[in-house]
C-alpha cells in the first residue's frame, strides 16, 4: 500500500515524472512535493509516466486537480501518459480525458509541447 | 493558662521577698529558730522550680533550629557573665566569715548576694533547658536515660549541700559532682545535630562555641575560685543553687568544648554533606514531579532548573526525540547528520529547553567531527563525560566562540519503550563532574524519562479519546443522513446498503419521490476518506434532495449540482455520482452519469454496463461539463435487476486481485431470480469472500432496483 516512487528526468525542456506503484492518500504527499519543486522552480512542462503505475485512489487524483491551475496560468501543462487499461479506466469514467491530455506514449506528449498548438480543453 | 503563668511568676517573686525579708531580719537580730535555715532554702529551691515550671509553661525556646538556640545561649551567656564582671569590677565584697558562714556587712552586699542568685539562678534554667534540646536532639536508646542520670546527679548535688554551711565541703556532694560532671560528659558526645547545620551555619557554630567556650569557662572561675565574691554571694544565698549553677556551667563548657571541636572536624566535609543533602531533596522533589504531568512545557523548566541544583552545573540544556514512525523507536541509525528541528532519516531532534546556554553554542558543542557527542550517547545509551572540553580535540569548533565551558556531562533518558531523549549539563572548570554527579544525574534523569514519558501518553491519550469522541459523533450524524427507510412499491424492489471504510466515510446513496410516481435514486462517491469527505456528502445530499425536485432530468440536475458544488469544493476535491429517475408506474428509467461507476443493467439474458458520458462534480466548473454530460433512457421489464455500487465495490481486493466489473457481473447474473434484498446480500458476500481483509479498505455501497411490473 505504501510503496510510491517518482523518478524525475529531464529531456528537451521537459520534465518527466515516472510513477511507480501505488498513489493514494497515503503516498499522495510525495507527488504534491515533486509539483510544488517544480511549480516553485517554474518547471512548468511536466509529462507524467503512468507505465508502472498499478493503482491511483481519488486523493492521487486530487493531486492532479490541486496543481493543473497554477500550472497552466503559467503557461505549463500537466500531460498524462502510458497508464496501463485500468488505471486509465479510473481516469476515463471520471471524465479525464476531457480535461487533460492523456497520450499513449510519453514521446508523444513532448513532442506535444514543442508543437506549442493551443490546449483546447477547458480550463478549471 | 495565662492565669498559671502569672501564678508561677507571682509566687515565685513573693517566695523571693520572703527570703530577702527573712535576710535582712537575720542580719539585725541574731534568729535562733529551728530548721530556719532549711526553710529558707526550701524556699530558694521552691522559688526556682517555680521559675522553672513558668518557662516550661511558656513553651519559651520550644522549636528553635539548632544555630539558633546556640546563638542564643551565646547571648545570654555574654549578658551574664559582663553583668558579672560589672559586679566584680563595682562591688566590694563584704561579706565576714564565722564558722564557715557568710554574713553579710551591709545591706548592699546583701542586696547583690539576692540579686545575683536570681540571675544566675535563671540564666542556668535557661541554658540547662536548651542544653537539654541539643542532647535530646534525634535521641537514640539510652539517650534520654543518660541525661535524667545527669539531671539526677545535679539535683543530689544540688540537695546534699542544703544541711552545709556555705563554706563547708562534704565528701558525699564531691562524690556526687564528680559523678555529675562524668555524666555531663557521657552526655556531651551527643552532637548529632552538628552534622544536619549548613556550611554557613557551622562556621557560625564554630564562632558561638569558641565564645561560649571562654564565657563559660570565665563563669566557672567565677563560680568556682574561692576568693570570688560572685560565688560567695551564691553559696549566702543559696548553696544547693550556686551548686546547680557551677554544674550547669561545667557541663555548658564542657558541652560546647566538644561541640567546637565536633564541628571543627566537620568542616572540611561540609560543602560535600550539603550537597548530597541538596541532591536528596531535589530527587525528592523531583519525584512527586512525575505527577505533575499535564503540562509539558512545565515540566521540562522544572527539570531543567533541577538539573542546575542537583549538580551545581552552570547551564544544561535537554533535547526530546521524536519518531516519525513510532514503531521503529528502537532502530536508530547513527551514522546520519544531525541538525536542529529538522527530519533525518526516522526522527526528529527538538530543543525543549536550556538554561544558561544559548542555541548556538549547543550547535557548536555538538555539530563537531563526524561522530558527534549526540551520536555517540545515542548509539552507547550510557552516560557521557567530557572532563575538559579546551583539552579535548573533538571540540575545537567551539573553542572559537571563547566559551566558558569546562567539563560537560551528557545522560540519555531511556524509557522502556526506548530513547526518549538527552539531557546535557557543563560545568565552568574542567574535571567539575565526578562519578557521583554523573550517578546522581542519572538517577535524576531517570526520574525525569518516566514524568515526560507520563505526560506524552496522557497527551495522546486525551487526544484519542478526544478524536473518538468526534468520530463517534460524526458517524451517529452520517448515519442519519443516508435514508432511514426506502419506499415501497408493488412494481418495483428496492433495497441498499452503505458501510464506510472508517468511522466516517465518503459514499452516499438516497431517494427521493418525485412528482408523478417517479423516484429519484442518487449513489455519490466523495473523494477521499474520513471526516472531510463526510462534510461533502452531507453537502451533496442538501443539494440532491433540493435540486432534485427542481430538476427532473437527471442532466439538467447534474449540471446544476454542479454548479453549486464548485463553489465550495476545494480544489483537490471531487464526487462521483449516478441518479436514476424511474417512473414506478411505467418503468421507464432515464439516467446521467457524472464520473462514477457504470450502472449494471440486467435484463433476461443480457447484461450490460450503462456508461453515460459525463465526468466527475467539481472537476470543472466551466462548460465542458455541460458538454460531457449525456442521458441515457431504457425501459425496465418485469424482472430487470438494475445495480448501483461505488468503486469500493470493483476495486475490493485479494493481493493484487481487484473484485473488478466482471465478478460483480456474474454474482448479479447467478442471483438474477432472487429479490433485491437477496442479490445486494449475495453481492456483499461475493466481494467479502474475495477480499483477504477483515475490513473493507474502501467505503462501500450497493443498491439494488428490481422491476417487478405491474401486477395483473
Amino acid at each position: 500500500m505504501s510503496d510510491f516512487k517518482i523518478a524525475q528526468r529531464e529531456t528537451s525542456s521537459v520534465n518527466v515524472l515516472e510513477l511507480k506503484g501505488y498513489l493514494d492518500a497515503h503516498t499522495a504527499p510525495k507527488l504534491e512535493e515533486a509539483f510544488q519543486d517544480l511549480l516553485k522552480t517554474n518547471r512548468t512542462k511536466i509529462v507524467v509516466n503512468c507505465k508502472d503505475l498499478s493503482y491511483i485512489s481519488s486523493a492521487g487524483l486530487g493531486v492532479f486537480m490541486a496543481f493543473i491551475e497554477d500550472v497552466r496560468n503559467k503557461s505549463g501543462d500537466i500531460k498524462l501518459t502510458n497508464m496501463s487499461k485500468k488505471v486509465y479506466n479510473v481516469f476515463d469514467l471520471l471524465g479525464f480525458p476531457l480535461l487533460y491530455e492523456i497520450f499513449k506514449d510519453e514521446s508523444e506528449a513532448v513532442r506535444k509541447f514543442s508543437d506549442r498548438s493551443p490546449l483546447d480543453n477547458d480550463r478549471k | 493558662m495565662k492565669l498559671r503563668r502569672i501564678i508561677y511568676l507571682g509566687a515565685s517573686a513573693l517566695l523571693f521577698l520572703i527570703v530577702f525579708v527573712i535576710d535582712v531580719m537575720r542580719k539585725n537580730v541574731e534568729l535562733y529558730v529551728g530548721g530556719l535555715n532549711l526553710t529558707r532554702d526550701i524556699l530558694v529551691i521552691v522559688a526556682f522550680a517555680l521559675i522553672y515550671t513558668y518557662f516550661d509553661a511558656k513553651k519559651v525556646h520550644l522549636g528553635l533550629t539548632p544555630i539558633k538556640r546556640l546563638g542564643l545561649v551565646m547571648i545570654y551567656s555574654v549578658i551574664v557573665g559582663l553583668f558579672c564582671l560589672a559586679i566584680v569590677l563595682i562591688a566590694d565584697d563584704t561579706f565576714d566569715t564565722k564558722d564557715k558562714t557568710l554574713i553579710p556587712l551591709t545591706y548592699g552586699q546583701l542586696f547583690i548576694a539576692t540579686f545575683l542568685s536570681i540571675v544566675l539562678g535563671i540564666f542556668a534554667i535557661l541554658v540547662f533547658r536548651l542544653v537539654r534540646e541539643f542532647v535530646l536532639f534525634k535521641r537514640k536508646r539510652g539517650t534520654k536515660r543518660n541525661f535524667l542520670i545527669f539531671v539526677g546527679l545535679m539535683l543530689a548535688a544540688a540537695v546534699s549541700t542544703i544541711p552545709l554551711q556555705h563554706l563547708e565541703r562534704s565528701v558525699l556532694t564531691s562524690i556526687l559532682v564528680g559523678f555529675a560532671i562524668l555524666f555531663a560528659v557521657v552526655n556531651s558526645f551527643r552532637l548529632p545535630w552538628i552534622v544536619y547545620l549548613t556550611k554557613r551555619e557551622k562556621i557560625f557554630c564554630l564562632i558561638y562555641g569558641f565564645v561560649l567556650f571562654f564565657t563559660f569557662v570565665g563563669l566557672n572561675v567565677a563560680l568556682g575560685a574561692e576568693s570570688s565574691m560572685i560565688r560567695r554571694s551564691l553559696l549566702y544565698h543559696s548553696y544547693p543553687l550556686k551548686q546547680f549553677v557551677f554544674l550547669t556551667t561545667i557541663f555548658g563548657n564542657i558541652y560546647f568544648g566538644m561541640a567546637f571541636i565536633s564541628t571543627l572536624f566537620h568542616l572540611p566535609t561540609a560543602g560535600a554533606f550539603d550537597r548530597k543533602s541538596s541532591e536528596v531533596t531535589s530527587l525528592h522533589n523531583l519525584s512527586r514531579l512525575v505527577t505533575q504531568v499535564f503540562d509539558f512545557n512545565e515540566l521540562v523548566e522544572t527539570v531543567t532548573s533541577m538539573t542546575l541544583q542537583v549538580c551545581e552545573a552552570k547551564s544544561c540544556w535537554l533535547e526530546i526525540i521524536h519518531y516519525a514512525d513510532e514503531q521503529e523507536r528502537n532502530t536508530l541509525a547513527t551514522n546520519e547528520v544531525f541538525a536542529y528541528n529538522g527530519t533525518i532519516g526516522n526522527y526528529i531532534i527538538q530543543l525543549a529547553g536550556r538554561k544558561n546556554i544559548e542555541q548556538g553554542e549547543i550547535n557548536s558543542l555538538l555539530l563537531t567531527g563526524e561522530k558527534t557527542l549526540r551520536d555517540q550517547v545515542i548509539e552507547e545509551r550510557k552516560p557521557i563525560v567530557v572532563e575538559d572540553l579546551a583539552a579535548d580535540n573533538r571540540f575545537k569548533a567551539i573553542r572559537k566562540t571563547k566559551s566558558a565551558i569546562g567539563s560537560l556531562v551528557v545522560v540519555p533518558l531511556v524509557s522502556h519503550a526506548g530513547m526518549i531523549g538527552i539531557l546535557y549539563a557543563t560545568k565552568d572548570t574542567p574535571y567539575g563532574f565526578f562519578k557521583d554527579d554523573v550517578d546522581v544525574i542519572s538517577a535524576f534523569a531517570d526520574q525525569a524519562t518516566i514524568a515526560i514519558e507520563n505526560s506524552r501518553l496522557i497527551k495522546k491519550s486525551i487526544e484519542r479519546e478526544r478524536l473518538l469522541r468526534e468520530m463517534t459523533l460524526a458517524q451517529e450524524i452520517q448515519r442519519k443522513l443516508l435514508p432511514q427507510s426506502l419506499p415501497c412499491y408493488s412494481t418495483m424492489e428496492i433495497d441498499a446498503i452503505s458501510t464506510p471504510a472508517f468511522e466516517v466515510g465518503g459514499d452516499y446513496y438516497d431517494v427521493v419521490e418525485l412528482d408523478g410516481n417517479k423516484l429519484g435514486i442518487v449513489v455519490g462517491d466523495v473523494s477521499g476518506k474520513g471526516v472531510s469527505a463526510a462534510f461533502y456528502m452531507s453537502e451533496v445530499k442538501g443539494i440532491f434532495q433540493s435540486l432534485s425536485r427542481l430538476y427532473p432530468s437527471p442532466r439538467e440536475f447534474m449540471i446544476k449540482a454542479n454548479e453549486a458544488l464548485s463553489g465550495s469544493i476545494d480544489k483537490h476535491s471531487f464526487v462521483s455520482l449516478i441518479y436514476a429517475v424511474v417512473d414506478v408506474v411505467t418503468g421507464k428509467l432515464t439516467l446521467a452519469r457524472a464520473g462514477h461507476c457504470p450502472l449494471l443493467h440486467l435484463s433476461g439474458e443480457n447484461v450490460a454496463y450503462l456508461r453515460p458520458g459525463g465526468m466527475g462534480l467539481g472537476l470543472s466548473n466551466g462548460t465542458a461539463f455541460e458538454h460531457s454530460m449525456e442521458e441515457s433512457t431504457i425501459h425496465l421489464k418485469p424482472g430487470d435487476v438494475c445495480v448501483f455500487y461505488t468503486d469500493g465495490v470493483t476495486e475490493a481486493r485479494h493481493g493484487d486481485d481487484e473484485f473488478g466489473y466482471e465478478r460483480l457481473l456474474q454474482a448479479v447474473v447467478a442471483s438474477k431470480q432472487k429479490s433485491a434484498s437477496a442479490v445486494k446480500d449475495d453481492i456483499l458476500h461475493s466481494v467479502k469472500a474475495h477480499a483477504d481483509k477483515e475490513e473493507n479498505d474502501d467505503d462501500l455501497t450497493v443498491v439494488v432496483v428490481k422491476w417487478l411490473g405491474s401486477q395483473p
